[in-house]
């Protein structure tokens, strides 16, 4: 085995040489038809190679930038983000492989993600640039907001609205928790009026606070649309604390509630006729063309994966929509999301705002959730458990697993997973419908 | 003059609120309008009931059974 291996480094070798020298004989006669638009190949002392090889090595590249190393938008770039900007950038992204991998943070986003910001990071490569593979996916799906269309069609083809249907005054729950779109967004223009750290626009102010909707693909698709120089951290910061709902809420649902108010049951829900579930989609889409036809592009492509689903024809498209063609376009979007890490772009102090941000975003929605449910009981009619107004913030169905699991707490015989469902999916048509108010106020 | 960003956000945050509310409260009207419809006139077809009655001589069976059952009872 080991003889083998010799003998075939020596053959490689023996091949390099002689095609060295090769070329050396046939310089001259390329350079006599110099009509051929290919440059001239000119004969090169083989320490000179080598030199050159050495500077192409990775770690060169990283020690010492080149000058003439552009980003992926052909923009100079300082050294910084070059060397260990890159490093550091690449080991954020292990920190990613681990929350996903070891701790279970949303991983079907997440690891793609965290993989294309490793390659997006690699110098001299390029892939994250306009010619790269990354920059390739980036611009087939992402900057023109196709892939967040595509998940929200899969998404929709996923989602039961029976439990809204049985009790639709829950949806006021959704509709309060998107306060934290907005209380966030005074909170970051007066954070860039009043503080001279954090610069922020209008218009990057409501892409930041778009986080407070705890949905990834309107998050991503807001993004694109306003601010798309923020996407990576914003969908980074949005995809980390959709997978964090369970330590960020329970806390704020204890604070706002009282013992209780935690043990409120509530009724039984009716059952859901079939006919109800067809018609819903069409209703809300008309409303939504009605109303506010910005928000069309999210919630038509909810609704008709929705519709697909109640049909009940058409299994096989439902079933791509769920399946394949969503698997496929979490691949792509996670990817492109993935190519927007690079160092450049990321290591800037607007990250560690649109962090904070964030997660007051998150907090707020939550607690807006919840205060509305304490309002809602102020009026008659059948009592509302506080704890289901978390699951307000969209986040389907992590936080609606939350509110059955804080009110298990409290009362082992209290099931709220189905009532907090309908506040869960009124939360995603909340989200898409905030996002289709601030895409209409820049228009 | 230059426009404060801080009230910009606060007429953002009235009108987003505001639309969102306004969306889904319709929405909320709209469904209760469409299931009250719905199920006054398309009602789900019931599943025919499969009557549970048992015949007769069955159920002089059971008497029998239970009667029996009383009276072992009593005496021990």
């Amino acid at each position: 085995m080991k003889n083998s291996i010799i003998k075939l480094f020596a053959l490689f070798l023996l091949m390099g040489f002689g095609a060295l020298f090769a070329n050396e004989v046939q310089a001259p006669e390329v350079a006599a038809n110099s009509t051929h638009m290919e440059e001239t190949y000119k004969a090169q002392p083989f320490m000179d190679m080598i030199d050159g090889f050495l500077h192409s090595t990775g770690i060169s590249a990283l020690m010492e930038p080149r000058a003439d190393e552009m980003n992926a938008h052909g923009e100079p770039i300082s050294d910084f983000h070059k060397s260990w900007g890159r490093v550091i950038m690449i080991l954020i992204t292990f920190l990613l492989f681990y929350l996903a991998i070891a701790r279970g943070f949303e991983p079907l986003l997440l690891l793609p993600i965290g993989f294309g910001g490793l390659l997006a990071n690699i110098p001299l490569a390029g892939i994250g640039g306009d010619n790269g593979f990354l920059g390739i996916i980036y611009h087939m799906g992402l900057s023109n907001q196709l892939f967040p269309i595509l998940i929200f069609m899969g998404v929709g083809a996923m989602t039961d609205f029976g439990p809204l249907l049985s009790n639709p005054k829950t949806a006021l729950l959704g509709g309060a928790a998107q306060f934290g779109i907005f209380g966030t967004l005074v909170g970051a223009v007066a954070l860039a009026e009043y503080t001279p750290l954090f610069d922020f626009t209008l218009k990057q102010a409501s892409a930041i606070s778009i986080i407070g909707g705890a949905d990834g693909p309107t998050s991503i698709f807001i993004a694109t649309n306003l601010a798309p120089e923020l996407l990576g951290a914003i969908a980074v910061a949005s995809y980390s604390y959709m997978a964090m709902v369970p330590i960020i809420q329970p806390p704020i649902m204890k604070a706002l509630t009282t013992d209780a108010e935690r043990r409120i049951k509530m009724t039984t829900l009716r059952h859901v006729s079939r006919l109800e579930k067809l018609v819903f989609p069409i209703l809300v889409l008309v409303l939504a063309i009605l109303i506010l036809p910005d928000a069309t592009p999210l919630i038509g492509a909810f609704m008709f994966g929705n519709f697909l689903k109640e049909s009940g024809v058409v299994d096989r498209l439902s079933d791509t929509m769920q399946n394949a063609l969503i698997n496929i376009v979490t691949i792509f979007l996670g990817l492109a999301v993935g190519s927007k890490l690079a160092a450049d772009q990321f290591l800037v102090p607007d990250t560690l705002a649109i962090l904070l941000l964030g997660i007051v975003a998150f907090s707020v929605g939550t607690a807006a959730g919840v205060i509305m449910a304490k309002i809602m009981n102020l009026f008659p009619g059948h009592k509302v458990n506080p704890l289901i107004g978390s699951a307000g913030v969209s986040a389907v169905p992590m936080a609606a697993r939350v509110s059955n699991k804080v009110g298990m707490e409290y009362d082992r015989t209290n099931m709220l997973l189905m009532h907090a469902m309908g506040p869960n999916v009124a939360g995603v048509i909340g989200s898409a419908v905030a996002a289709g108010i601030l895409i209409s106020l820049f228009q | 003059m230059e426009t404060n960003l801080v009230v910009e956000g606060v007429k953002f945050m009235f009108l987003g609120m505001g639309a969102v509310f306004l969306f889904l409260a319709l929405m909320i009207v709209m469904m209760n309008i469409m299931s009250y419809i719905i199920h006054r006139f398309f009602p789900e077809p019931q599943p025919i009931v499969k009557s549970t009655v048992v015949p007769e001589e069955d159920n002089r069976k059971i008497v029998a059974a239970i009667t029996a059952a009383i009276a072992h009872h009593r005496q021990g």
